[in-house]
């Protein structure tokens, strides 16, 4: 039971991350890392395990000495877990298994440290770090035979690198997470449907139109219209960026459902270029009220609900004589 | 209250009476006033259609729960002379001749999901789903 | 199930209920067009305020009716779409099947507005 929970767990990032098992393969076939090359990899294993310790000790001491990353290992506790998982992390490096689970044990180093907020180029800084030192280990112990020394190198440089591959991923996914999240937040905000006048609604519309935001528009403009007996409606597109055909149609429902209720929409606030785009799509708009801007769609609305402003009198002599 | 109910079709007065059915059967699953509506409107048009195009068939209303969604579905099962061109069916402004056809892209746009099964001499079945926001 | 007709004065008023079936909608366009012509309505009514669902054929059955009125001299308006059912209607694309129809949220609006159009009527004759 445990063991299938804890599986699952495993594949989760994988699985969020959209990488599979043929994603991970042609990256193997890109970075030219196959069987020869964990050959070596395994080879040098034994090397690995015994430089492990003080390549690790002299890693952190580097991340220690600069004040950007110092911070972000203040807690010892915290430096003790990390230093611990990051010699888990190389000697994997070369133990000679590059499945599912690497995979997935990989991208979950990523994520830590992305949710400690270390950047990117400070990652990446550890990577050459951890590269400089092994390769002047491994032509150290291979001094006779500089050969192999090379191949090995050149083989741990190809895991290396499909590691930092799957290290960016994990930062980049997090970071489209988040966009992702402020989306949803910003769909959530309704438009407000302003009531200005007796019958009169203004609904000043802000951002993306798409499918869900322009029912959600419908919807409320209508359910306004009866709560509010409106007979008008003005809908100001200033802010909307982009009027495409899709979103022209939402427009033209929402004109047409109001209308089934009695009221009139005024559509304001189309750009110059919108309306030209609009006019390009062959969007028929002939059967809705446009006017160029938010005023002269009032002073339309006002005019259709039988409205009429007049200035206040001047203040006659006779009446300043009163005061 | 049953979580399935199958209702026959022959003549209009059904359709007003599935309706019925089915706003009972819905609303307990807490869909908003304006999806009782769209699923009350959806469930009109493919009754109709079995009364109009192939003079009888059943509707077979149910409430579902796929993880911790619930939903509703609406089979539309017909022994009728079936759709000859089902593709051009589902394409908006399509019609037999009289007048609105057969309301298929509409009623699609009103639910959350939808499939259809016709061939000639075959009958029609659709399926639609409406789950729960 | 029969749907009432009430005289207004010049006007007809004819409230619909949601279990009018098929069949009683047909039997209500035959009766307001024969009162209209009996009574030399102006205008009618269409009262749909308690209908929760207006699918093709009740769309299309009003729309037949207020044209066959019309051809009978008067004028036709449907009150009452609640905000459901016009947002319904728009996405089986029936709004359009209305076009040419007077839509009004009120009975009080719809009257003003029969009032209204006979008076110019009444002007231009």
């Amino acid at each position: 039971m445990i063991d299938d929970t804890k599986q699952d767990a495993e594949r989760a990032l994988m699985r969020e991350m959209g990488i599979t098992e043929r994603e991970i393969a042609r990256r193997r076939a890109f970075l030219e890392f196959g069987d020869e090359d964990i050959k070596e990899l395994m080879s040098i294993h034994a090397l690995a395990e015994q430089y492990a310790d003080p390549v690790i000790e002299a890693f952190y001491q580097h991340l220690l000495s600069f004040e950007e990353t110092r911070s972000f290992f203040q807690d010892p506790k915290l430096l003790e877990r990390v230093k611990r998982s990051q010699k888990d992390y190389f000697r994997r490096l070369t133990q000679g298994e590059y499945d599912k689970a690497y995979i997935e044990d990989r991208l979950k180093v990523g994520a830590v440290h992305e949710r400690i907020g270390l950047p990117v180029k400070s990652y990446l800084g550890m990577y050459s770090f951890y590269l400089r030192t092994v390769a002047g280990r491994l032509f150290e112990a291979y001094q006779d035979a500089p050969e192999r020394a090379l191949r090995a190198s050149r083989s741990l440089m190809k895991v290396i690198f499909l590691d930092i591959g799957l290290a960016i991923d994990t930062y980049i996914s997090r970071r489209e997470q988040l966009i992702r999240k402020q989306q949803e937040a910003m769909r959530e905000l309704p438009t407000p449907v302003l009531q200005v006048r007796e019958r009169l609604l203004v609904l000043p519309i802000v951002g993306l139109l798409e499918s869900y935001r322009a029912r959600q528009l419908t919807e409320q403009l209508l359910n306004s219209i009866s709560a509010t007996r409106a007979k008008v409606a003005i809908m100001d597109i200033t802010g909307v960026p982009i009027v495409d055909s899709k979103v022209a149609n939402h427009l033209l429902q929402t004109v047409s459902a109001a209308r089934l209720m009695g009221a009139t929409v005024i559509l304001t606030g189309l750009s110059p270029q919108i309306a030209q785009a609009l006019v390009a799509i062959g969007v028929d708009l002939s059967q809705v009220q446009t006017t160029v801007d938010l005023q002269s769609g009032l002073e339309e609305a006002e005019r259709l609900l039988g409205y009429r402003l007049v200035p206040v009198a001047v203040r006659t002599s006779a009446d300043q004589a009163q005061l | 209250m049953a979580d399935v109910v199958r209702v026959a079709i022959r003549s209009d007065a059904d359709i007003v009476m599935v309706r019925q059915q089915a706003r009972v059967l819905a609303r307990e699953l807490g869909f908003s006033t304006s999806d009782l509506t769209l699923i009350a409107t959806a469930l009109s048009e493919l009754a109709r259609n079995i009364v109009e195009y192939a003079h009888g068939g059943e509707i077979i209303l149910s409430r579902i729960k796929e993880g911790d969604r619930c939903g509703f579905v609406i089979i539309a099962r017909d022994n009728g002379p079936g759709i000859a061109d089902v593709e051009r069916a589902m394409q908006d402004g399509y019609s037999t001749g009289t007048g609105l056809g057969l309301g298929l892209p509409g009623t699609k746009r009103l639910m959350d999901e939808f499939e259809i099964t016709s061939g000639i001499g075959q009958g029609t079945t659709v399926r639609v789903t409406k789950w729960v926001r | 199930m029969k749907a009432p007709i009430l005289k207004q004065g010049p006007y007809l008023i004819a409230s619909l209920q949601p279990e009018l079936t098929d069949t009683d909608l047909l039997q209500l366009q035959e009766a307001l067009v024969e009162q209209v012509g009996r009574f030399r309505s102006r205008g009618i009514i269409l009262d749909v305020t308690t209908l929760d669902v207006m699918d093709s054929f009740a769309t299309r059955t009003l729309r037949n009716i207020a044209q066959a009125v019309g051809l009978r001299g008067a004028e036709a308006v449907i009150v009452g779409i609640r905000p459901e059912v016009a947002f319904a209607m728009v996405q089986l694309g029936l709004d359009l099947r209305l076009s040419g129809v007077q839509t009004t949220l009120d009975l009080e609006e719809a009257l003003a507005i029969l009032d209204r159009q006979h008076k110019e009527l009444g002007r231009r004759g």
